[in-house]
């Protein structure tokens, strides 16, 4: 080995070692330096950048933009195994009733100096702010209230509380959301809970049937109403009419009788006697002549002779 | 062997490197470092960087990052008797390592040392507030947040004087119930289930027989109305008829007494009637004695 070779070696090396100082910052990620473990740059955007040699210098990268994703309460991986924490999922309402909660977090990194360096845990102290500030919330609140209308306004809220303690913790963390994936009652008590849903449709379903009834029967009355007034309209047409008939031919007729109406009388007497008595017994006798009465009571009861 | 000046100026560079590992160190941003000297704390260095020492002082490095020490789920006794399961955590980080080496020395002793804060801390809050204070839908009973506050400050005195430590947060990530207590929970969370169902129900019911009477009594005013007013129009159409037929009869009232006698006989004798008819009558008279009847 003679002194170039050796010197050869040496320079390449020497380049090589050089060539640590150069890196590439990825798009999607942001990289922060050190230099003898005290921060230098703090933010590193994407792109080649150039620092001093290792292990002057050291660089660290990471994914600034992407989420992270933290389970509090029952974990979903326990679920779909049918291993279930029933301890970390239930929580203590405000009218002391136990329910079971899971929430998903989701966040990224803020300020990569604090996430790197401020919290040997960053994922715990999160999950801890976030369970906290939840279990405050629920504490205060209604199992109802929490089942039903403030989901949306205990998630805003926890995200925001829980935001501003890990501030405190400064563990350079963004929260972006925090989502109640599933809030449901123990499972001791579910049938109940189950029939308080369902008490809920009964009744609107009563009400509706209620409502349905009311719909059928006003309209139907409206209408027999409607029906009695128009036949009672009729009605009061027909007798003016006829009334009016009646009294035109009458008028008429008495018009014609009073010309002659000795004659008119005469006829329309005989005309009547011409319709009724062919249908009637009738007995003649001379006004002068006793009656005897007898005969009458055998010409209506000829079945019996005695 | 013999000893050369290479041999030499190798064993320099040697002895130089060393001393330079030996008096240079980095402190990193994790980092404190407590300079000792033959096992005497002299210096500590929080800043982050390249610092000096003497090669026979020693570096010891302490993570001075915040940690999450969660204590064992432990059962308080509230002011009202209650029990109540407390799982709290703590915020903590090495603030002063040389007091921190001196008491305690390590993470591990450091958290039994937080535990017994905490937990002889919310026994004494626990048993002067009434359960109401943690846990109550009325948000101005609740005092959990200043409790807290004020248990995370003492805390942090207690824990900083004594061994060095910052506590930064003392907080309860989860409120429950003794195990043995739950069972009559469940049994009083289904009875006011119960209840609710009972009431939705019974509302229900009661709306719908409000909505079933007031349907009813709308279609009795609509029918009664009805008929009101179709009594009063045939009413009107029997008046009315009635005042032509008078008007029209009174103009001729003896045609009209002939006229409406006539009608009458003709309903009136039906084959069942016998009339004796006397042979001197206005009918017969003719039929009797002839033409001089006529007259």
């Amino acid at each position: 080995m003679n002194r170039w070779t050796f010197r050869r070696i040496l320079l390449a090396l020497l380049g090589l070692w050089l060539l640590t100082s150069v890196y590439i910052v990825p798009a999607d990620q942001q990289a922060l330096e050190t230099r003898f473990g005290m921060v230098v740059s703090p933010r590193v955007m994407p792109g080649i950048h150039f620092s001093l040699p290792w292990p002057i210098d050291r660089i660290t990268k990471l994914k600034v933009q992407q989420l992270q994703r933290l389970v509090v309460g029952g974990d979903l991986s326990d679920g779909v195994l049918g291993r279930t924490q029933p301890l970390a999922s239930q929580f203590l309402t405000g009218d002391q009733n136990i329910i079971n909660m899971r929430v998903v977090v989701q966040y990224s990194v803020g300020l990569p100096a604090d996430y790197l360096f401020q919290a040997q845990d960053v994922a715990k102290a999160v999950g801890a702010a976030v369970e906290a500030e939840l279990a405050r919330r629920i504490s205060r609140r209604s199992v109802d209230a929490i089942l039903t209308t403030e989901k949306a306004a205990i998630q805003e809220e926890v995200r925001a509380a829980a935001q501003k303690r890990i501030n405190e913790y400064r563990t350079g963390v963004l929260i972006s959301t925090v989502n109640i994936e599933a809030v449901t009652p123990p499972p001791e008590a579910a049938d109940a809970f189950r029939d308080v849903a369902s008490a809920r449709a009964d009744s609107a379903r009563i009400v509706n049937e209620a409502q349905g009834y009311a719909n059928d029967v006003i309209p139907k009355a409206r209408g027999q109403a409607q029906q009695a007034l128009e036949a009672a309209a009729a009605y009061k047409q027909r007798k003016t009419n006829e009334a009016l008939g009646d009294a035109a031919r009458f008028t008429q007729v008495a018009a014609e009788y009073e010309r002659a109406s000795a004659v008119n009388g005469r006829r329309l007497y005989l005309e009547t006697m011409e319709q009724i008595l062919p249908r009637i017994k009738k007995l003649i006798v001379d006004p002068s002549g006793n009656l005897d009465l007898t005969i009458i009571r055998k010409g209506s009861e000829p079945r019996n002779p005695q | 062997m013999k000893l050369t000046t290479t041999h030499y100026r190798a064993a320099a560079a040697v002895a130089l490197l060393i001393f330079l590992w030996l008096t240079f160190f980095a402190v990193r941003e994790t980092e404190f470092v407590l300079v000792t000297q033959f096992g005497k704390p002299v210096r500590t260095i929080a800043q982050a960087g390249l610092h000096l020492k003497w090669f026979f002082q020693t570096a010891n490095y302490f993570d001075r990052r915040l940690r999450i020490y969660n204590p064992r789920p432990s059962e308080f006794l509230s002011r009202d008797k209650k029990n109540l399961v407390i799982e709290s955590y703590v915020a903590w980080k090495i603030q002063d390592p040389k007091r921190f080496v001196e008491t305690v020395g390590d993470p591990v002793a450091a958290e039994m040392r937080l535990h017994d804060i905490v937990w002889s801390g919310l026994a004494a809050v626990l048993g002067t507030h009434d359960l109401d204070s943690m846990v109550s839908t009325s948000p101005e009973k609740i005092q959990a947040q200043q409790v807290l506050d004020d248990l995370t400050a003492s805390t942090d005195r207690a824990a900083l004087t004594q061994y060095g430590i910052q506590v930064i947060d003392v907080r309860i990530k989860r409120l429950n119930l003794p195990e043995q207590n739950k069972q009559s929970v469940y049994a009083r969370m289904r009875a006011e289930r119960e209840r609710i169902a009972r009431q939705y129900r019974a509302e229900g019911e009661e709306q719908a027989l409000r909505i079933r009477a007031d349907a009813d009594r709308q279609k009795e005013e609509i029918l009664s109305v009805a008929y009101k007013e179709a009594e009063k129009t045939k009413g009107e159409g029997d008046a009315e008829s009635t005042r032509i037929y008078s008007q029209a009869y009174s103009r001729n009232p003896r045609f009209y007494k002939l006229l409406r006698t006539l009608e009458a006989y003709k309903k009136i004798f039906d084959d069942k009637t016998t009339a004796i008819l006397s042979s001197d009558s206005e009918l017969l008279k003719i039929m009797m004695r002839g033409e001089s009847g006529v007259q």
